[in-house]
C-alpha cells in the first residue's frame, strides 16, 4: 500500500498506473462484455467510419475494430505476464548458477551467458517457428529465454555483492541452505534490477508481440492481439489508414507505461530511496 | 591466453549447439520434411521422390554429417524453391540489408546523438522532461507502425505529401544507384528514428556519468562554456563508450529490421528468411538459421575478446565499479 501511495504521487507513477490499470480492467471486461461480439461481422459496414455501434469503426471483415482490440488486450496481458514469469525464473536460475559457490558453474555459467546473449529474440524465435508455427509460445519462449539472459547479467554485479557479504557468509555459517540463502538474502538485494529489467521486458514483449504477429510467427490468425489488429490494418493501409491509428497508438502507450513502471516502482518499493519504507 | 582459448573452444562448442538445435528442430516437424515441401494432397510417388533427391531417407546422424561437412567447407546447400546456392541468395539479400542498415544508423547518429547533447544541456524543467518524454516514447513505438506512419505521411501516392517510394526495391538492383538509394530512404528513416531514441538515451546517460565525474566542470574552470564543454570534452570522452553501443546495434539489426523489410517490400535478408520459412523451403531456412546464429555468436565473441583487449581491469572491474557505486 506504501509502495502504491508513493508511486501515485509522482506524475509519472500516475500515468503508469492508469495506464496498466486499466488495461487491466479492459481485459477483465472483455471476458464478459465487448461492444460488438467478436465473431459478429458487418457485411454491409466493411471499412467503417467510427459510430455509435462501432466507436472506432469496422475493420475488413466488417468486425468491430473497438471489440477485437479489447479482447487483444487479453492476448497481450497474457502474453506479458508468461513472458515475465518465465524471464524472471530463468534469470534467477542463471543467477543462482552465478553466484554459485562452485567457482567451476559460476565461470562456465558466465561465459556462456556471454555467448548466447549475442543471439537476437526474433532468430530464436524463427527456429522456433519451424516446429510449432505461429503460436503464443513461441513468442513466450523466445523472449523469456532472451530476456533471462539479459537479467542474469544485469543481476549478476548486485547479486555477486551479496553472496560476498558477511550476513550471507554468516547465514552459511549458521547452517542454512544454499537456496534458501539465495531467496532469503541475495534475490532481495537484486530487487531493483530485478523490478527495472522485468518491466522492460515485459514492454518489449508487447513490441515484440506486435513484430512476430506481422511476420506470422506469433499469435495465430484468428486469436486477437494488438500485433493482429496491427497487421489486419497494414494491408489496406493505402485504403482505410484511420484504423491503423489505434493498435499502434495502444502499443506505444502500454509499451511507455511499463517502463516508466519499472523506474517508479524500485524508487518506492527500495527502502534506501523511499524514507516512508523506513518509518513503517 | 587462458580466457581466450576458453572462449574460442566455447565459440566452437557453441557453433555445434546451434547446428543441431536448428536440424533438431527441423526434424520435429509434424511429418517430414519431403512431406511438409512436398505440400499437402500430393502424392506418396513426389514425396518418395523428395525424399530420394536430398537423401532425407537416411539415417538423421547421416544426414546431420553429410550438412555439417558441407558447412565446414563452406557450401550451404541450395534452396529448392529456386535452385540457387544458398550462399548467393544471401548475398543478393545482403546488397538491401546492408546499406539499408548503414543508412539508418546515420540517421540514428544524427538524431540521437545531438539530442543527447541537447538533453544534457537543457536547463529549464520543461526541456528536460521533453527530451525525456521524447526518449520514451521514441523506444515505444512498434516499428510496423512507425513504418507505416511514415508511409501515410511522406509515401508517393498515397501519402500526405508525397516524395518516396513507399514499396519494394528496384528490380536491376544497385545498376540505378539513385533509384535504389531513393526506395531505402522510408525504411531508413523508420529504422533511425527507433535507433535514435535508444541512442539519445545512451548518449545523454554517457554525457551525465562524465558530467558526474567532474570532467565537464573542470573544462569550464578552465573557461570553456558549459556547450563547449559538453560538445567538446563529454562527447570525445564518451565516443569509445558510444561507437561500441553502435557497433551492437549494428549487429543487432540485421535482424532487427525483419519488420520494416517486410513492410517496405525489400527482399533483404530478414524478410528473405521470413519467405523461406513461408514457403517451406527448409534446406535453405536450415542453413540461413545456422549462418545468421553464427554470425551473431561471431560478433559476441569478437566484442567479449576486444573488451579484454582493450580492458585488462575486465576481469575484476566489474564488481569492483558496483563496489564503489
Amino acid at each position: 500500500m506504501i509502495v502504491l501511495r508513493s508511486m501515485w504521487r509522482r506524475s509519472e507513477g500516475k500515468f503508469a498506473l492508469v495506464v496498466l490499470g486499466l488495461w487491466l480492467f479492459v481485459a477483465l471486461v472483455s471476458l464478459f462484455w465487448t461492444p460488438q461480439p467478436l465473431l459478429a461481422t458487418d457485411g454491409y459496414h466493411v471499412w467503417a467510419k467510427p459510430s455509435a455501434a462501432h466507436w472506432l469503426g469496422t475493420d475488413g471483415t466488417g468486425a468491430d475494430v473497438l471489440s477485437w482490440l479489447m479482447a487483444g488486450s487479453r492476448t497481450n496481458l497474457l502474453i506479458v505476464v508468461l513472458t515475465v514469469l518465465f524471464a524472471g525464473a530463468f534469470g534467477l536460475l542463471l543467477v543462482a548458477a552465478m553466484v554459485a559457490r562452485k567457482s567451476a558453474l559460476a565461470g562456465a555459467s558466465v561465459v556462456v551467458i556471454d555467448a548466447l546473449i549475442s543471439i537476437p529474440t526474433v532468430l530464436l524465435a524463427l527456429i522456433l517457428a519451424v516446429p510449432l508455427g505461429a503460436s503464443i509460445t513461441v513468442i513466450v519462449v523466445a523472449c523469456g529465454f532472451g530476456y533471462g539472459l539479459n537479467l542474469a547479467r544485469v543481476a549478476r554485479p548486485a547479486a555477486l555483492l551479496a553472496a560476498r557479504s558477511s550476513y550471507v557468509e554468516s547465514a552459511l555459517a549458521a547452517g542454512a541452505s544454499g537456496w534458501w540463502t539465495f531467496v532469503r538474502h541475495i534475490v532481495p538485494n537484486t530487487l531493483p534490477v530485478l523490478l527495472v529489467q522485468l518491466s522492460l521486458s515485459a514492454g518489449t514483449a508487447v513490441l515484440a508481440e506486435s513484430g512476430l504477429t506481422y511476420l506470422g510467427i506469433g499469435v495465430p490468425s484468428g486469436v486477437p492481439s494488438w500485433g493482429h489488429s496491427l497487421a489486419t490494418s497494414v494491408k489496406f493501409i493505402n485504403v482505410y489508414p484511420l484504423t491503423v491509428l489505434w493498435p499502434g497508438l495502444i502499443v506505444t502507450i502500454v509499451v511507455v507505461a511499463l517502463n516508466v513502471f519499472g523506474d517508479v516502482l524500485r524508487d518506492a518499493a527500495d527502502p534506501l530511496s523511499n524514507p516512508e519504507l523506513r518509518r513503517s | 591466453m587462458r580466457f581466450i582459448v576458453r572462449r574460442l573452444l566455447l565459440f566452437v562448442a557453441a557453433l555445434f549447439g546451434v547446428s543441431v538445435v536448428v536440424f533438431a528442430a527441423l526434424r520435429i516437424l509434424p511429418g517430414d520434411v519431403a512431406s511438409v515441401m512436398a505440400g499437402l494432397n500430393s502424392p506418396a510417388s513426389r514425396v518418395e521422390a523428395l525424399r530420394e533427391q536430398f537423401g532425407l531417407n537416411r539415417p538423421l546422424v547421416v544426414q546431420y554429417a553429410d550438412w555439417a561437412e558441407g558447412l565446414l567447407r563452406g557450401d550451404f546447400g541450395t534452396s529448392i524453391l529456386t535452385g540457387r546456392s544458398v550462399t548467393s541468395l544471401i548475398a543478393a539479400r545482403a546488397s538491401i540489408t546492408f546499406p539499408l542498415i548503414v543508412l539508418g544508423l546515420l540517421v540514428a547518429i544524427m538524431i540521437g546523438v545531438p539530442l543527447g547533447v541537447a538533453a544534457t544541456l537543457a536547463r529549464s524543467d520543461a526541456a528536460r522532461t521533453a527530451f525525456h518524454v521524447a526518449g520514451l516514447i521514441g523506444g515505444a513505438i512498434p516499428a510496423l507502425w512507425g513504418g507505416l506512419l511514415l508511409i501515410l505521411l511522406f509515401a508517393r501516392g498515397t501519402g500526405l505529401i508525397g516524395l518516396f517510394p513507399s514499396q519494394g526495391f528496384p528490380l536491376d538492383g544497385w545498376a540505378a544507384p539513385g533509384q535504389a538509394v531513393w526506395s531505402l530512404i522510408l525504411p531508413a528513416l523508420t529504422v533511425g528514428i527507433i535507433v535514435g531514441a535508444s541512442l539519445m538515451r545512451y548518449t545523454r546517460s554517457a554525457l551525465g556519468d562524465i558530467a558526474g565525474s567532474g570532467r565537464i566542470d573542470m573544462a569550464m574552470a578552465c573557461g570553456m562554456t558549459r556547450a563547449q564543454a559538453v560538445t567538446g570534452v563529454g562527447l570525445r570522452l564518451a565516443m569509445p563508450q558510444l561507437v561500441s553501443v553502435i557497433g551492437l546495434t549494428f549487429a543487432e539489426m540485421i535482424t532487427g529490421v525483419m519488420v520494416i523489410e517486410n513492410l517496405f517490400a525489400l527482399p533483404g535478408i530478414g524478410s528473405g528468411l521470413v519467405t523461406d520459412v513461408g514457403n517451406r523451403d527448409l534446406i535453405a531456412v536450415q542453413s540461413e538459421l545456422f549462418m545468421l546464429a553464427a554470425f551473431f555468436l561471431l560478433v559476441g565473441l569478437i566484442v567479449d575478446l576486444l573488451h579484454r583487449a582493450l580492458d585488462p581491469r575486465l576481469a575484476t572491474a566489474a564488481d569492483a565499479t558496483e563496489v564503489i557505486a
